[in-house]
């Protein structure tokens, strides 16, 4: 099935046609929503979870930044589950693909680089030049941090872009080794062993949601607070 | 039903519409104030979005078809049905075995993965070892953290129950404490008589002091009127003794001339020297 290492990393395609968005908008059906007050374990522990998620990345927010919440939650809600979903064989995981990195970076971090110079014009500005710096190297740190700036989204998806096609490849390659040592069999144990430790630290791409959200998260914190 | 997902997806919309007032380009308008303020901007989007989602609602409704229901639809199971394996529903292993017994999904799975595999409909790649390893290790984990996540969410609902039955208990006894005081008010009313033959009697004892107090004022003042009449006839009678007598002791020094005080004084001298021989005599016997 997998013939070569970029099968897995290619447009999935059902009967020819792609089928990326509906396996992008897949996790949403897993995520589950309830009108009862007292829903089954695994909706209570789901909403749980939601509710500790927002809890702990909303509280360093004032009301402005709070406003934000919906579209946090929503973006590591998906980003968590499309992760999750790809450490299954035989799937796909979207944010494998830079594009689709790049067209959730790129608007998330001009909208708090707008919300930031809109509303508190002088502090955005002001924080292109850290404090304590001597005066002969001013244009130059202003150009430097404006420059680390603008790196930011490309920071952002390439990050998370990497990580996780990373992390795949390395599953794949490792399966592969173990594939074809399993005929001499004798460090079948071995490599099974340390594909194991490999998957349960690649569960750890959840994490990388942490990341990515807080990256984002304290950009927006410093934008709109300081 | 869908009527209300799409409510409350509207509703959950709409504060991410408010939110995106920041983000749109209409944030600008709504900041530099066309005169008008931001919260007034933020409930008219609220409104725009619920007359829209009306509208979307009363235009589709030639799509859907279904019948709504009108009554009350039976509640969900509690617990999801029983499965096998984590995979296999339970009534798959019931509805083979009239046929083939205990033994026959098991020999049905079996050959089916064999064929799977002999005429490689499965082939065995690198996503073998990735799925045979994530396997392992969902099931170890579900099998280790499986019980203690459950009984946290039995936890957390237990409390969500608690909490309301916490409610509704107050509620309750609240209404009965109430009635109970409305029951005791009641049974003091009927013992109100004591109290009120109780101040009946301090009255009447009120009434019968003053009434005696006032009679012996009266006693008094009687009195004193008729002592006071006595005490002044006794005066007078005194007065007109000591007055006679007066005048008869004047009138008699008046009378006394000085030769029968002499003649007095003599014969006075004489008894009494007669009277001090009779002393002494009796006295030598």
């Amino acid at each position: 099935m997998n013939e070569n290492l970029f099968t897995p990393f290619s447009t999935p395609t059902i009967l020819n046609q792609p089928a990326t968005i509906p396996i992008i908008l897949f996790p949403a059906m897993l995520v589950l929503t309830s009108k009862h007050p007292i829903n089954n374990r695994l909706a209570t522990i789901q909403q749980n979870l939601t509710q500790l998620i927002l809890k702990q990345m909303m509280m360093t927010h004032n009301a402005k930044g709070q406003t934000w919440s919906l579209m946090l939650m929503s973006l590591i809600t998906f980003i968590a589950m499309t992760n999750l979903l790809g450490l299954l064989p035989y799937s796909f995981t979207p944010t494998t693909q830079l594009s689709m990195n790049l067209a959730m970076a790129i608007p998330l971090w001009t909208g708090t680089v707008m919300v930031g110079f809109r509303f508190k014009t002088k502090n955005s500005l002001a924080h292109l030049l850290p404090q304590g710096t001597p005066t002969p190297l001013i244009p130059m740190l202003v150009v430097i941090e404006t420059v680390s700036l603008l790196i930011q989204p490309v920071a952002l998806a390439v990050r998370l872009t990497a990580n996780i096609t990373a992390g795949h490849l390395l599953m794949h390659l490792i399966g592969n080794a173990a594939l074809a040592l399993s005929t001499t069999n004798f460090s079948l144990t071995l490599l099974t062993s340390t594909l194991l430790a490999l998957l349960t630290v690649l569960e750890i791409a959840v994490a990388l949601i942490q990341a990515y959200v807080f990256t984002l998260l304290v950009s927006l914190y410093l934008h709109n607070n300081t | 039903m869908l009527s209300r997902v799409v409510l409350s997806a509207a509703a959950t919309a709409a504060p991410s519409l408010k939110n995106a007032a920041f983000l749109g380009p209409g944030s600008f308008f709504n900041h530099t104030g066309l005169g008008v303020p931001l919260k007034t901007t933020k409930r008219i989007r609220a409104s725009i979005c619920t007359i829209i989602t009306c509208r979307v609602l009363q235009a589709t409704r030639t799509f859907r078809t279904g019948q709504p229901h009108l009554a009350p639809i039976p509640p969900l199971p509690e617990y999801g049905g029983k499965v096998r394996y984590g995979l296999i529903p339970e009534e798959f292993f019931q509805f083979l075995y009239p046929k083939t017994g205990v033994t026959g999904p098991y020999v049905l799975g079996t050959g089916l993965i064999l064929y799977a595999l002999s005429k490689e409909i499965y082939v065995i790649t690198a996503e073998t070892f990735t799925a045979m390893t994530l396997i392992g290790i969902m099931v170890y984990g579900i099998k280790k953290y499986g019980p203690s996540v459950a009984a946290y969410a039995d936890k957390i609902n237990e409390q969500k129950l608690a909490q309301l039955e916490e409610a509704k208990q107050s509620s309750i006894q609240q209404m009965q404490n109430a009635i109970d005081m409305e029951k005791s008010q009641q049974a003091l009313t009927q013992k109100r008589h004591y109290l009120f033959d109780v101040q009946r009697n301090n009255i009447a004892m009120a009434l019968e002091v003053t009434y005696r107090e006032r009679l012996y004022r009266v006693y008094k003042e009687v009195k004193s009127r008729l002592d006071y009449h006595i005490a002044v006839q006794n005066m007078t009678r005194r007065k007109e003794q000591e007055h006679m007598i007066n005048w008869v002791e004047k009138h008699v020094v008046q009378s006394i001339s000085a030769e029968q005080e002499k003649e007095t004084v003599a014969k006075c001298i004489a008894d009494l020297k007669l009277l001090a021989k009779k002393a002494q005599a009796p006295l030598v016997m």
